[in-house]
């Protein structure tokens, strides 16, 4: 699985590089005597400043890397294994640089962006541990297309069978198929919402969350039948409606899993990309007011 | 808008069904969303792809963004419509109908029955990627916003400001390229005028920007002394003084090393030969050698030049050379001296009191510190009487007059002054046995005479000065007093807190001056009271430890030269003649 890959890519190979790095960044932190405070003004800070600069640049440079598929300088995977612990080392690194010595600046606003970049880093591994397997078990190991595939049988089977049974309920099938709502915003994706949508009898559209609506409304149809055929047709109607909701609550997990894979990127890459111009306008400035 | 919507479906039996809808809204939307009012599946549809409008001039058919449909079998846009187009997107059918009464629009439906399950997917918005949610869009801001606000705007309120143009107060100014808060003085004097130090971009602060405020800081080596070196340019101001530090209290870069990476050896020094300093402590530092004065005379007139050069003396072989007669012994002895007033043994602090820099001492003076015990009369029986101090000339001269006048008055009232003591004659009685029988002026001449030689070599002046006697000499000019002068700084290139000094563990008040200055074995004025290196050392050094406070050099040595820069030795040297 890949994501015992990245972790443990070359027996962890990269952990180790970059608990070495934390250590004699440490140490050299500490060589900074007590006659000056700890910054990035020693020469301490500036060999810290330039290895944390070096660091950013080269784990920028994954995005390059993994679009370069002909590519045989090392392995995407060992790439990224060794983007996960230096991008981890840099936390460490970019801290020491600052000395903690925050305030409303530019040399601030970049260790801040840094942070939420790492950060940010930090959750899409978690998402990449541990959301695939869950994704994987929702759809029965089976793709996405496939669930839709059978909603859309499950949809046709449905207006069929519909059709057959009192205009009402034909109407109410119809609608609450032509209006179930899937993913839409990022909110409604993120946090699975529905804004499902049917037609009861009196005309109005009404809520159908979770087509459990529309289901009771086809189900207090059943009693007052008016035809043994009728009834029969409500039972399986009603069958493929159930059928239908559990497949649309997959759908909706699906897409509210797949959403949090994603969505840190959203954040994780502009950022870095914006990290990358503060980090050159904090290099200017610093020399600008030498 | 009221809009009619009559949906065509196959029936179970095969005959086509209608199925009317009755749509109310301002416009009728078309698209794959669950909300639109014509909801159309399919691909190429999306999820809000065209609208229908009402208006007096008609119907009016407009799409979204890009999106098109086909009109007529043409791809369209936007487009009036009229009864009896036929509008195809994904493969449904739309073909608009005249409106009954009470309608504005009706539609008649005739969807696509052959839609594939993939399409089908499509009409939802299932990926992040769908949504207005970019990372190219996003990157492209959040980079444009670090520019504008790291670099552009700031360099723009930069030009504004030294083009002395008026900077808007929105405009983020180069304020937010500071590193660190100002030092609360220089805040309070520049502001936020980072150009009044850095004053071009790429420049460092020059030692130019110090001086405008700071004129009357010196040089650590005089440019005359620089050259008989060659140690080069001195070091910067920044290289010690680092701003934007926090806190702001580090403005001093206090590390040995930067005294060190000099002093450490005296290969670059030149003829200013310096002992080398490695820290304090141990064998890191040289031992202490006092700046002492030392006074040499020449005769000169009728007298002598007493010229005094500070010479620097190892301690072990220094003497004190002020030409005082003086003993701390017999001073601090209770059951000798008593102060005047409460009759308590004196303290060190009776004669020596600090200055207020909590460093060096008030001079020692005869007026301020011996004449309260040691008054200058010389006859008893005028005790207001006092010699001029300082004046040898004077002490002559006043004492010639002083008899001349007491024997005239006494002559005249017709009184026999023996000795020294003047007696009044007793009515009708013959005069006693007088000590002069000769004139009045000549009476006053002896006495006078006998007088000035004992102040200068008996009992007066000879107590605590040396005198020199020329006999040869006339009586003003016979006795030479050797002028005093005490040295005020014995470590002039080190600073020594007396007063933090004062309590020292468990000694206090006298205690603790002497347990540094040995005064209380001190017989003689020529020894020399002051510590060596190891009364220091056992207390301090420059590592920090528990039986240790530390000090760095800066700690006792000023960089900046305290006097303006002028050699020690011309500023506490100087000469003094005696005679005429």
């Amino acid at each position: 699985m890949i994501h015992r890959n990245v972790l443990l890519y070359a027996r962890g190979r990269y952990l180790w590089w970059a608990l070495i790095l934390v250590t004699a960044c440490t140490v050299l932190y500490f060589t900074q005597g007590d006659s000056q405070p700890p910054n990035g003004g020693t020469w301490q800070g500036y060999v810290l400043g330039t290895l944390g600069a070096l660091l950013i640049v080269w784990l920028v440079a994954l995005g390059v890397r993994k679009r370069r598929y002909a590519s045989t300088l090392g392995t995407v995977q060992g790439w990224t294994s060794a983007h996960v612990y230096l991008g981890s080392a840099l936390l460490v690194i970019g801290t020491l640089h600052s000395g903690l010595q925050l305030g409303w600046n530019l040399h601030t606003l970049a260790y801040a962006l840094m942070c939420v970049v790492i950060i940010s880093g930090f959750f899409g591994l978690y998402t990449y541990l541990t959301y695939p397997q869950l994704m994987s078990s929702n759809r029965y190991g089976g793709a996405r297309s496939e669930l839709f595939a059978e909603l859309f049988e499950l949809d046709r089977t449905a207006r069929t069978t519909a059709s057959r049974c009192a205009a009402e309920v034909g109407i109410a099938v119809d609608s609450s198929i032509e209006r179930s709502t899937l993913g839409g915003s990022i909110f409604a994706q993120l946090f699975g919402r529905d804004y499902s949508l049917f037609i009861r009898g009196d005309g109005k559209p009404v809520r159908n969350l979770d087509q459990q609506p529309c289901i009771d409304f086809v189900a207090q149809r059943l009693p007052r039948a008016a035809r043994t055929a009728e009834a029969a047709h409500l039972q399986q109607l009603i069958v493929l409606l159930c059928r239908r909701q559990a497949v649309l609550r997959r759908i909706r997990r699906d897409i509210r899993l797949s959403g949090w894979l994603k969505i840190w990127l959203y954040v994780h890459v502009p950022l870095s990309l914006a990290l990358l111009v503060a980090l050159t306008a904090h290099i200017l400035s610093t020399f600008f007011y030498w | 808008m009221e809009a009619l919507l009559r949906e065509l479906q196959p029936g179970p039996d095969g005959f086509t069904e209608y199925l009317d809808t009755h749509i109310s809204a301002s416009v009728v939307d078309i698209g794959s969303a669950a909300e639109q009012n014509i909801q159309l599946l399919g691909r190429g549809i999306a999820a809000r792809h065209a609208s229908i409008s009402a208006s007096s001039s008609g119907l009016q058919l407009s799409c979204r963004g890009r999106n098109r449909l086909r009109l007529n079998g043409r791809w369209v846009q936007r487009a009036a419509l009229k009864p009896g187009d036929l509008l195809e997107l994904g493969g449904h059918r739309l073909r608009i109908l005249p409106p009954p009464p009470g309608f504005a629009l009706a539609v008649e439906l005739r969807s696509n029955q052959e839609i594939a399950a993939s399409d089908f997917e499509s009409a939802f918005r299932t990926d992040l990627s769908q949504t207005w949610l970019g990372k190219r869009t996003l990157a492209w801001i959040g980079m444009a916003l670090a520019l504008a606000l790291g670099l552009a705007l700031p360099l723009l309120s930069v030009t504004l400001q030294r083009a002395e143009q008026p900077v808007p107060a929105w405009l983020p100014s180069d304020r937010f390229w500071t590193s660190g808060p100002l030092h609360s003085a220089h805040q309070q004097s520049i502001g936020d005028r980072c150009d009044t130090c850095h004053e071009r971009l790429f420049q460092r602060v020059r030692d130019e920007a110090c001086m405008d405020c700071h004129r009357d800081t010196h040089d650590h080596i005089l440019p005359a002394n620089l050259q008989l070196s060659s140690l080069g340019e001195p070091p910067r101001c920044a290289t010690c003084h680092r701003e934007h530090n926090e806190p702001a209290t580090f403005l001093v870069n206090r590390a040995d090393g930067l005294c060190v990476d000099c002093h450490g050896e005296n290969r670059n020094f030149g003829t200013l030969m310096r002992d080398p300093v490695r820290g304090f402590g141990g064998e890191r530092h040289p031992p202490f050698k006092a700046h002492l004065l030392k006074s040499l005379a020449q005769p000169a007139g009728t007298g002598f030049d007493f010229l005094w050069q500070v010479q620097k003396v190892a301690l072990d072989e220094a003497r004190e050379d002020s030409n005082l007669k003086f003993s701390h012994v017999q001073h601090l002895d209770g059951e000798r001296v008593l102060r005047r007033g409460d009759s308590q043994a004196l303290v060190c602090a009776d004669c020596h009191r600090l200055q207020p820099d909590g460093e060096h001492f008030q001079p020692i003076t005869m007026e301020r510190n011996c004449v309260g015990c040691h008054e200058l009369t010389f006859d008893p029986a005028a005790p207001d009487r006092q010699l001029p101090h300082g004046k040898p000339r004077e002490v002559v001269q006043m004492l010639q007059d002083y008899y001349a006048g007491k024997f005239m008055v006494a002559a005249e009232e017709g009184t026999v002054i023996q000795g020294q003591r003047l007696r009044r004659r007793l009515p009708g009685r013959q005069g006693e046995q007088a000590d002069c029988d000769e004139s009045p002026f000549l009476c006053a001449q002896r006495t006078a005479g006998q007088e000035i030689e004992s102040q200068f070599t008996r009992r007066g002046c000879i107590s605590c000065h040396e005198v020199r006697q020329d006999a040869s000499a006339g009586l003003a000019d016979r006795y030479q007093v050797v002028p005093i002068r005490f040295t005020t700084d014995y470590y002039p290139a080190s600073a020594f807190a007396h007063r933090s000094h004062q309590i020292q563990g468990n000694l206090t008040g006298d205690a603790a001056c002497l347990s540094c200055h040995a005064a209380d074995r001190s017989q003689d004025s020529a020894d020399l009271l002051i510590p060596a290196m190891q009364q220091c050392t056992g207390c301090h050094s420059d590592r920090s430890g528990d039986q240790s406070i530390k000090l760095q050099c800066v700690s006792c040595h000023g960089y900046h030269p305290r006097h303006g820069g002028r050699d020690e030795t011309e500023r506490t040297a100087g000469s003094e003649s005696t005679g005429s």
